[in-house]
C-alpha cells in the first residue's frame, strides 16, 4: 500500500475542526496543517473507486457545503500542500513567491535568484540550510522525500459537539439548510470514523438571546448525510423563527454501533429512498405520533388487541372473524323489538361470542369487559361488528366495520 | 432507404393502444386475487405506478377485502404497505388474519387533509413502499393529478378512496371504480380504465366474516344494477 496525501487548502480557519469532522467519511487519518487539511488517502483509494473518483467526491463534498479550497494530491504531505497552493502537478515548476514559507525564507530565496522550487534542487541540503535555515530547508527535503515528515494524525472527538458562526445573521428559517449542511456533513465523517449511527441529535439555532432546540429522531439508527438533511429541511421548513439565528450548534448525546457501510435494514432494490428514510420525514412534519406500525396483542378484549409499535409484534392464536376497522368509540345502537338498529335493522348472521376480561384491570386502562359481539349486516349491506352490553345499564353497540 | 413500417407490426407494439381492447401490460400489474376483476382490468391486474381510484361511501362493504390480497403479495415480495390517513382505527388481528404483514405496514394519520395528501405524495414519489393507500375525502382534481404524478415516478400499487359523489368530477386516475355493497358480494363497477367502458357492474364474492342465507338478505334479492341507481 503506498502512501498517498490529498491536501485541502481553504481559507477560513474557523471550518478546520467541522472539516476535519467531515474528512473522516474518507480516512481515518486526518492531519491539521495550516489553513489546510491532510487526507492519508493511500488505504482508501480502492474503496472509492481510483483517485479519480476520490478526488471528485472531495470537490463536491466541499462544493455542497459552499466551501472554496483547493486540493492536490503527492506522495508526501509537505508536497502535497504546496500544489494544493501553488497548483499544476510539478513539484519543480512551483513558484516559490506562490508557497508560504517561515517568515522572510521567501524573500532569502529570491534574493539569490531562485524562481522555482526545482531550481533550489542544485544546492546541498546543507548549503540551504545555511542561507534560509534549518526549517525552511527541511520543508524542501521533505516536500521531496529525503527527509522524515511525521505528522499528528487529528483525534476525533469523543464527542461530537461542533458549532459555527453564521457568517450573516439569519432570518428565515429554510436560509439555515445550507448552513447547517457544514454541521451535518461533519457529523457523517465523525460517524464513519466512529463506526456508529445515530437516532437521535440535536441543533440548536443560538439567537442573541436564547436558543431554540431542534431535536431530529430517525427511525433506525443512520450516518447517511442526505438523510440528516432531509429530516432537517422538513423541520426547518415548517418552523417560525422566534428571533434571527447567529450561530448553529449540533450536539450528539448518545451514538450506537453501526458497522461497515450498510445498504439499510428497509432497503430494497430499486427504490430511491428507503422506508425507514421515508418514514423518518414524514415523522419530522407531520409530527412523530402520527406516522407508526400497529401490533396484535394476544388480549380478549378487542379494545386491546392492537398496539402501536415501530415494527412487528406476537403472533395471536387465530381468533374468530375480527373487523379492520374498530372504532374508537363504540357507537350506541337504538334497540327496536329486541334488535339493533342502524337506520333500519340490523340483521345478526353470527354470534354470540362472549368476550369476558379484563376483570384485573379496574384502576386504569378500558377495565372489565362483559358482552355478546355479533356479526350483523345492515340494510345497505355493511358488514358490521356489534355487541350487546351485558354489564348494565346494557344496550347495543357498533364496535367495528369489517370492510 | 429503411424498410417501410407496416401496420400490423406498428400495432403489435406494445405501447400502440387501440381505443376497442384494453391496454395490455403498459404498466405492470398485480393480481387482484378476484379472477372476475383481473378480467377486465388492463393488463390483468392492479396498475402499479398508476393511481387507482375507489370510490365507495362510508365503511363495511368490502371494500378492503378487495384489496387484501394484493396487500398480502407486497408482504410475499418483502415489501412495505402504507396506510395514509384511514377513517378508523386499525384491529390488528383482522389485518394479520388477512394475510397482510403488520411487521411491514406503516400507517400515517395527518392531523389535515392537506397533510395527508403531502404524505402520500411524498410516499408515492420515494418508492418505498410496494403499495400506498390513502383516503382523502377532499381531494380535488389537481390533488388527483398530483398524486397520479408521483405514483408514475414512484412505481408503487396506489389505492386512492373518495366519496361516490366524486363520480362525476374530472380524475387524472387512470383507473376508477365505483363500489357498492351487494349483500355477500361486492358490486363493482369500472367507471374508467384504459380500454372500452364496462357498462355492467361486476359482483364479486368477496371473503366475509359468516355465512348469509338468503333468507337473511335485509332486502329482497337486487339485481346488482340497482345498487348504482343513485349514482
Amino acid at each position: 500500500m503506498n502512501v498517498l496525501w490529498l491536501a485541502v487548502r481553504f481559507s477560513d480557519s474557523s471550518l478546520t475542526p467541522s472539516l476535519a469532522c467531515w474528512a473522516g467519511q474518507f480516512t481515518p487519518r486526518v492531519s491539521i496543517a495550516e489553513g489546510a487539511l491532510l487526507l492519508e488517502i493511500g488505504g482508501c483509494l480502492r474503496l472509492f473507486g481510483g483517485l479519480e473518483d476520490l478526488r471528485q467526491d472531495v470537490m463536491q463534498g466541499l462544493a455542497e457545503q459552499g466551501i472554496a479550497a483547493r486540493i492536490a494530491v503527492a506522495a508526501m504531505p509537505q508536497a502535497a500542500l504546496w500544489l494544493a497552493e501553488g497548483g499544476g502537478d510539478s513539484l519543480d515548476a512551483l513558484t516559490i513567491t506562490d508557497l508560504s514559507w517561515p517568515a522572510g525564507v521567501a524573500e532569502k530565496l529570491t534574493r539569490f535568484g531562485l524562481r522555482r522550487l526545482g531550481e533550489s534542487r542544485r544546492l546541498t541540503f546543507s548549503a540551504l540550510a545555511r542561507r534560509i535555515g534549518k526549517p525552511a530547508a527541511t520543508m524542501i527535503a521533505r516536500a521531496y522525500g529525503e527527509a522524515p515528515d511525521p505528522r499528528p494524525d487529528f483525534v476525533f472527538p469523543l464527542r461530537f459537539d461542533e458549532a459555527i458562526e453564521l457568517p450573516a445573521v439569519v432570518e428565515n428559517a429554510s436560509a439555515l439548510l445550507f448552513a447547517a449542511r457544514r454541521l451535518t456533513a461533519a457529523l457523517a465523517g465523525w460517524l464513519n470514523i466512529r463506526q456508529a449511527g445515530l437516532r437521535e441529535c440535536r441543533l440548536d439555532l443560538i439567537h442573541r438571546q436564547g436558543t431554540t432546540p431542534l431535536p431530529l429522531r430517525f427511525a433506525e439508527a443512520t450516518r447517511d448525510g442526505n438523510r440528516f438533511e432531509r429530516v432537517l429541511r422538513e423541520r426547518l421548513e415548517r418552523l417560525q423563527l422566534a428571533a434571527p439565528v447567529e450561530r448553529l450548534r449540533l450536539v450528539v448525546d448518545s451514538v450506537e454501533a453501526l458497522p461497515g457501510a450498510s445498504g439499510g435494514l428497509f432497503d430494497e432494490g430499486g427504490a430511491k429512498e428507503s422506508m425507514a428514510a421515508l418514514v423518518e420525514r414524514l415523522r419530522a412534519r407531520l409530527g412523530e405520533e402520527r406516522v407508526f406500525g400497529i401490533a396484535p396483542v394476544a388480549e380478549h378484549r378487542p379494545e386491546c388487541a392492537t398496539r402501536q409499535a415501530s415494527t412487528g409484534g406476537v403472533i395471536v392464536a387465530s381468533v374468530p372473524p375480527r373487523p379492520f376497522w374498530l372504532l374508537a368509540q363504540p357507537e350506541s345502537l337504538a334497540e327496536v323489538a329486541g334488535r339493533p338498529h342502524r337506520r333500519g335493522p340490523l340483521h345478526l348472521l353470527a354470534g354470540p361470542e362472549r368476550i369476558e376480561s379484563g376483570w384485573w384491570d379496574h384502576e386504569e386502562g378500558i377495565g372489565d369487559l362483559r358482552r355478546d359481539y355479533f356479526i350483523a349486516l345492515t340494510h345497505d349491506d355493511r358488514w358490521t361488528w356489534v355487541f350487546r352490553e351485558l354489564r348494565s345499564p346494557g344496550g347495543w353497540f357498533l364496535h367495528g366495520w369489517f370492510g | 432507404m429503411g424498410a417501410v413500417a407496416m401496420l400490423p407490426d406498428i400495432l403489435a407494439r406494445p405501447d400502440i393502444w387501440r381505443g376497442d381492447r384494453l391496454a395490455q401490460a403498459l404498466l405492470p400489474t398485480v393480481a387482484s386475487g378476484f379472477a372476475a376483476l383481473d378480467a377486465e382490468l388492463p393488463g390483468g391486474g392492479w396498475p402499479r405506478g398508476a393511481l387507482t381510484e375507489l370510490l365507495v361511501d362510508g365503511a363495511g362493504l368490502g371494500e378492503l377485502s378487495l384489496l387484501t390480497f394484493a396487500l398480502a403479495g407486497v408482504r410475499e415480495a418483502g415489501g412495505w404497505s402504507l396506510l395514509v390517513a384511514p377513517p378508523y382505527p386499525l384491529h390488528a388481528p383482522a389485518w394479520v388474519a388477512a394475510g397482510v404483514d403488520l411487521a411491514r405496514l406503516a400507517v400515517v394519520s395527518p392531523a389535515s387533509p392537506r397533510d395527508a395528501l403531502w404524505a402520500m405524495e411524498q410516499a408515492l414519489m420515494s418508492g418505498a413502499p410496494r403499495a400506498v393507500v390513502g383516503w382523502a375525502p377532499y381531494a380535488d382534481a389537481r390533488a388527483l393529478r398530483r398524486l397520479q404524478v408521483a405514483a408514475v415516478a414512484g412505481g408503487a400499487l396506489a389505492f386512492l378512496f373518495r366519496p361516490t359523489r366524486m363520480a362525476t368530477e374530472a380524475s387524472a386516475a387512470p383507473l376508477r371504480l365505483q363500489l357498492a355493497g351487494d349483500g355477500d358480494h361486492l358490486a363493482v363497477r369500472i367507471l374508467k380504465r384504459r380500454g372500452p367502458p364496462l357498462i355492467a357492474p361486476m359482483s364479486l364474492a368477496i371473503p366475509r366474516p359468516a355465512r348469509l342465507r338468503r333468507h337473511e338478505r335485509p332486502l329482497a334479492s337486487r339485481p346488482v344494477l340497482r345498487q348504482f341507481a343513485h349514482a
